[in-house]
C-alpha cells in the first residue's frame, strides 16, 4: 500500500485507535511507520478517531477501505456480505420471525427488502 | 410531527425493545415515526469494505423515505447514521446521484438527496427545552436514593465522527457533550472516565473476536463506579450488553445493567418500564 504523502507520520492516529490500545495493529500502524507490515485494514471499530484527528487531513478510513478491497476478508466480514447478496440485510433475518418478535413487543410488522435487490445496486467488482 | 425511522438490520429483529423506547420517548415529545418498510442494510462498514458501491445501497434506502415524503430519517444506530449520512453527502455529486437513480430506476424509485439523517441523540439534543421540560422527576437507583443515579455512557461514536460530514456544530466530534448533557438533564451523574469518547470496539468483533472483546473489558473495567451503562446504539447494546457474559465470565463486580439511552430518558419523564421495553425490570428507581 502507498503512503498518503499528505501524512507527516506523527503518530496522532496511533494514539487515538482502540485498535492499538488493546494491543491489535490497524492501519494507523503503518501510517505511523512505512515500513510496519504487521498489521491489518481489517481490525478497525470504525470509530473515525484516527481520521478526525489527523493534523493533515488524511483520509484514513478512506484508504483503510481500498486496502480492504485489496485483502482477504475475515470470516465474519465474509459471511455477512453473504447475507447482504442473499437478503439485503447483513443478519439473518426471517419475515415470520420477524413479525412474531416485533408483535410481542406491540410493533407493527415491516416488510423485507425485495429479493435480488442487492444483485440490482451492487456490482461487487466495485 | 411524523418522522421516517430507519432502525437497521440489528435494532429490526434483535433489539425490538430499543424501537419501542425510542417512539415512547418522542411520542411524548409530538413526534411520529413511520417506520420504512422494505429498508436494505445501510451498507457498511460490511458492504462498504468490499466495493464502492455501497453509497447505492444508502441511495436506496433514502429514497424509500423520500417516496414517504418524509424530509427526516431517524436512526439509532451509530454504525448507520454514519453511513446513511456519508451516502447522502456522497449523492450531492450530481454524477454519483445520476448513476445512483440509474439502478434505482428498475426498482421505481429515485433519489434527490434531500432527507435529513438524525441520530435520536441529535434529534433530541436539538430538543433539549422540550426534552427537559417533560422531565418530570429525577433518577435514582433503588438501592440508593440519597444520591444522584451514576451513569457511565458510551458515545455512539459513528455519529458523530467525521464532523465535517456528521454535522456536529459546535459540538466537539472527538469528545461531543450533546448525549452527555441530555444525561444530566434526568437529575443523574455522568461518570467520567476516558472511554466515554472512546469506541466501545462492537465492530471490531467481525474481525477479530478477542480485540474486541478486550476493548469491551477496557470499558467495563474503567466505569466500576457507575450504577448503569448507557449507549445509544445497536453495536454499542452488543458489546456492553450480550458480549457482557463473555467478557467477564464469572465476575459479578462487574456486571452491570446496560440500558438504552431513550429508556433513561423515558423513566425521567415518567414512563412505565413497560412502554420503555424494560421486561426484566431495572435498577433505576421506577415513577
Amino acid at each position: 500500500m502507498d503512503h498518503p504523502k499528505d501524512c507527516i507520520e506523527c503518530g496522532t492516529c496511533v494514539t487515538v485507535c482502540p485498535v492499538e490500545m488493546v494491543g491489535g495493529h490497524a492501519i494507523v500502524t503503518f501510517l505511523a511507520n512505512p515500513d510496519a507490515v504487521d498489521y491489518s485494514a481489517w481490525l478497525c471499530t470504525s470509530c473515525w478517531r484516527c481520521h478526525e484527528a489527523c493534523p493533515t487531513g488524511v483520509n484514513i478510513y478512506g484508504l483503510m477501505m481500498e486496502q480492504r478491497r485489496r485483502e482477504r476478508a475475515p470470516t465474519g466480514y465474509g459471511k455477512a456480505l453473504e447475507y447482504v447478496l442473499a437478503s439485503g440485510l447483513a443478519l439473518t433475518v426471517f419475515q415470520e420471525q420477524l413479525d412474531q418478535v416485533r408483535a410481542s413487543w406491540g410493533l407493527e410488522s415491516v416488510e423485507l427488502p425485495p429479493l435480488g435487490l442487492a444483485q440490482i445496486l451492487l456490482r461487487t467488482d466495485g | 410531527m411524523k418522522f421516517a425511522f430507519y432502525p437497521g438490520c440489528l435494532v429490526l429483529q434483535r433489539m425490538p425493545e430499543y424501537e419501542l423506547a425510542t417512539r415512547a420517548v418522542l411520542s411524548a415529545l409530538g413526534i411520529e415515526l413511520n417506520i420504512v418498510q422494505q429498508a436494505a442494510c445501510c451498507g457498511s462498514p460490511v458492504v462498504e469494505s468490499f466495493t464502492t458501491d455501497w453509497v447505492y445501497l444508502t441511495a436506496y434506502n433514502l429514497a424509500l423515505a423520500e417516496q414517504m415524503g418524509h424530509d427526516v430519517m431517524v436512526t439509532v444506530c451509530g454504525g448507520c447514521t454514519n453511513t446513511l449520512a456519508r451516502g447522502l453527502h456522497a449523492l450531492q455529486n450530481p454524477d454519483v446521484r445520476a448513476e445512483a437513480n440509474r439502478r434505482l430506476h428498475p426498482l421505481s424509485l429515485s433519489v434527490a438527496g434531500r432527507v435529513a439523517v438524525k441520530h435520536l441523540v441529535q434529534l433530541l439534543a436539538e430538543r433539549e427545552d422540550d426534552v427537559k421540560a417533560r422531565i418530570v422527576r429525577p433518577l435514582f437507583l433503588r438501592s440508593a436514593q440519597d444520591r444522584p443515579l451514576r451513569v457511565a455512557l458510551t458515545n455512539p461514536c459513528q455519529a458523530f465522527r467525521p464532523g465535517d460530514v456528521m454535522g456536529t456544530g459546535d459540538d466537539d466530534p472527538m469528545q461531543p457533550q450533546r448525549m452527555h448533557r441530555l444525561v444530566e438533564l434526568t437529575g443523574a451523574e455522568v461518570v467520567e472516565y476516558g472511554g466515554e469518547d472512546e469506541c466501545c470496539g462492537a465492530t471490531l468483533y467481525l474481525s477479530s473476536p478477542k480485540l474486541s472483546l478486550a476493548a469491551g473489558r477496557r470499558k467495563l473495567e474503567a466505569v466500576q463506579e457507575a450504577d448503569v451503562l448507557l449507549h445509544s446504539c445497536g453495536n454499542c447494546h452488543l458489546l456492553l450488553r450480550r458480549f457482557q457474559r463473555m467478557i467477564i465470565h464469572d465476575e459479578q463486580g462487574l456486571r452491570k445493567q446496560a440500558l438504552f439511552f431513550p429508556q433513561l430518558i423515558g423513566l425521567a419523564m415518567g414512563l412505565s418500564e413497560e412502554e420503555l421495553g424494560l421486561r426484566e425490570g431495572t435498577l433505576v428507581a421506577p415513577p
